[in-house]
């Protein structure tokens, strides 16, 4: 375990940080590109914990693929920043959800300072990895055998998830066609 | 060093039995994905074809799921679904409310100018995702099938595009939705994170043999993955997207999702619980804050319920709210299930009941329908029974019982739950179900009184039932006072499910 708490506080900083100003900046843009920054922040844990294919997939697919894509459809839309402002929240409302992540926030440091994890028996350690032929091949491997189930239901999950975009974005739908 | 072991070749071939077993799955996908290229087939009218299509794979599939088991069950996928009497019975749920779903949409759809070969599809998929659900026994393949199933209604509640309250309802049905998952996701990750695995059986055995990880983070990811199934089945602190969400949705999409989305999410909440070994104690203190946590969204969730609904005068908001108390309902079923002799049976029993008595009312309310779902208050109804003395009188048949009121399913499901309260000495919810159940007969009757004992107001039009809408409001009628008469047979199914969990 060659992990440098250093990076890892360093990268999960840039994570949080990016990620309240993806909900906090007003033009949608900005809030696009917080994520992209995000989604770098990951990678660059996923590739501290030896996780190196899913370093390069998140920023592949994620940082690059999907957030592309996302970044082209605000442009597209061109959505002005008002359309976003939804108004002020009454104060009491604000306060309280405010008081409330506070106190959430407060559990999860509690409960993750408390806990002596029994880490698991594990048999993928980096060395086997390695000898097993690397974090392509292993991940390959599993995602075709062991967890074949949930690999083909998602693409199951995504062929719903076309129907679906059909419907809605189809045009003249309000006709009908039969 | 020992070689890593990736590839198991055992896990790559499915031998004959476990093929048997998973052939209402196939069936089921297969026909969606025909009835997705017949909607794009050129030259063709998708309308016929899709529905028949549809409405033959969930026959065939809801036949094949009966008829294919031999009591036992058979692990599937290194452990990730099982399919068990359990599984099997929940199908039968599942495909039986995406068939009457489709039958009573068919004349809507047309009316509605809404007749769109995706809505079977999405339909189906839904009902793929909820059968999934019932028999996955991993947490990545349950978050997998209840997005599958979510999606699908996602689209589904936003179908009616032109409209603002369906474009709202789908909307916030989605935003809040995609949150909740995310919570499920994160207990899900948080369980992993504390025992290494996410199939629950694994989790349970790891437990056992580690008492000391029932720590903190353990806690957190199983509350978490707890309130992401309260959540979807909208049960008290949980609720408020359900009756937006319930108005905006077109009427087939309500009942189905009242039907079929809360069996779903219940048949994996009791599933998840029995594996876990809730009741056979995996630890007190686990028990106990389960035990409190439910108990609160319990009694809340009978009380809310029921007196929000009885100020209602929207039809479709009346049964959401409706809908809510009959969660309630639901869960001290699964609450006192482990200590009763009848175990979990008659809460999944009540599950069937509620899907068939619910699943009817709202086929009559899409009858009831006007154009834009419109003319569902209840003064609306006044003097159906005097037009279509028969469609009053089914619709007469479910709000009794839905209040529970013998001889209808109701009463028997009712009554099986609170007896199972008592015997698990839960006293005090026990009274509170049945007073706001008492309560909830105030607002199902005076329904029945617009119905029968009020003059039409102006002359509403005469309604057009078609056959398939008859079809299923008959099956529904049919099975509500079957179960009402004669509850032992079903009460034997049940049972038979719930033990072979």
């Amino acid at each position: 375990m060659n992990i440098s708490p250093y990076f890892f506080y360093g990268f999960g900083g840039i994570a949080i940080a990016c990620s309240l100003l993806v909900i906090l900046k007003r033009n949608p843009v900005a809030s696009a590109f917080s994520l992209v920054m995000v989604f770098f922040a990951f990678a660059g844990i996923y590739a501290l914990l030896d996780a190196h294919l899913i370093a390069t997939l998140q920023i592949f697919v994620y940082a690059g693929a999907i957030m592309v894509l996302f970044i082209f459809v605000i442009m597209l839309l061109n959505a002005d920043v008002p359309s976003f402002d939804l108004g002020r929240t009454h104060l009491g409302i604000r306060i309280a959800a405010g008081l409330l992540s506070v106190a959430t926030l407060a559990l999860f440091i509690w409960a993750f300072s408390t806990t002596q994890l029994t880490p698991p028996v594990d048999q993928f350690t980096p060395e086997r990895i390695e000898a097993a032929g690397g974090n392509t091949q292993v991940v390959s491997e599993l995602m075709f055998s062991e967890y074949i189930l949930p690999f083909e239901l998602t693409s199951v999950l995504l062929l719903a998830a076309i129907v679906g975009a059909v419907a809605i974005a189809k045009r003249k739908l309000s006709e009908g066609r039969s | 060093m020992e070689v890593l072991k990736t590839i198991r070749p055992e896990l790559l071939t499915l031998s004959q039995e476990q093929l048997n077993c998973l052939l209402p799955y196939f069936t089921v996908f297969g026909g969606t994905c025909l009835s997705i290229v017949l909607s794009v087939w050129g030259g063709l009218k998708p309308k016929w074809p899709v529905f028949l299509v549809t409405s033959l794979t969930c026959i065939i599939a809801m036949f094949l799921g009966s008829s294919s088991g031999d009591g036992t069950s058979h692990t599937l996928f290194n452990g990730m679904m099982v399919a068990d009497a359990y599984s099997q019975f929940f199908n039968v749920i599942f495909l039986g409310a995406a068939l009457f779903t489709i039958f009573s949409s068919f004349r809507y759809l047309d009316d509605e100018k809404l007749q769109h070969p995706e809505y079977y599809v999405l339909v189906m998929f839904a009902a793929l995702g909820m059968m999934l659900m019932a028999s996955a026994l991993d947490l990545i393949v349950i978050f997998i099938a209840l997005e599958l199933m979510s999606l699908s209604v996602y689209i589904l509640v936003g179908f009616r595009r032109n409209d603002r309250k369906s474009n709202e309802a789908a909307m916030k049905y989605f935003i809040l939705g995609s949150a909740a998952s995310a919570v499920l996701l994160y207990g899900s990750a948080l369980i992993y994170g504390a025992t290494g695995s996410t199939e629950i059986r694994s989790v349970l055995k790891f437990l056992q043999e580690h008492p000391q990880s029932l720590n903190p983070i353990f806690g957190l990811g199983f509350a978490l993955v707890l309130f992401g199934f309260l959540f979807k089945v909208a049960s008290v602190p949980f609720h408020m997207w359900m009756p937006d969400v319930y108005e905006g949705a077109p009427v087939p999409v309500t009942g189905f999702m009242t039907t079929g989305l809360k069996a779903a999410a219940f048949a994996t909440f009791v599933r998840i619980l029995a594996t876990m070994g809730y009741g056979n104690g995996i630890s007190a203190a686990i028990q106990n804050h389960l035990h409190d946590v439910l108990w609160v969204s319990c009694a809340l969730t009978m009380l809310l319920g029921n007196f929000i609904a009885l100020t209602q005068v929207n039809l479709k908001r009346m049964l959401a709210y409706s809908s809510i108390a009959h969660t309630g309902y639901l869960l001290l079923g699964i609450l006192s299930g482990t200590r009763s002799e009848l175990g979990f049976a008659p809460g999944v029993m009540y599950i069937l009941v509620y899907a068939a008595m619910n699943l009817g009312a709202f086929v009559i309310l899409t009858l009831l329908a006007a154009e834009g779902d419109s003319k569902l208050n209840l003064h609306d109804l006044s003097g159906v029974a005097r037009r279509h003395p028969w469609l009053a009188f089914a619709m007469s048949v479910f709000l009794l019982s839905m209040a529970g009121i013998p001889p209808t399913a109701g009463f028997a499901a009712k009554y099986l739950v609170f007896y199972s309260a008592i015997q698990a000495n839960e006293i005090p919810l026990a009274v509170i179900g049945v007073l706001s159940s008492a309560v909830s007969v105030y607002y199902y009757l005076r329904v029945l009184v617009y119905m029968y004992m009020k003059d039409p107001v102006g002359s509403p039009p005469v309604l057009r039932i078609s056959l398939w809408s008859g079809l299923a409001v008959a099956a529904m009628i049919l099975i509500t006072i079957q179960v009402g008469v004669l509850p032992e047979r079903m009460i034997d199914l049940a049972k038979r499910a719930v033990l072979s969990l």
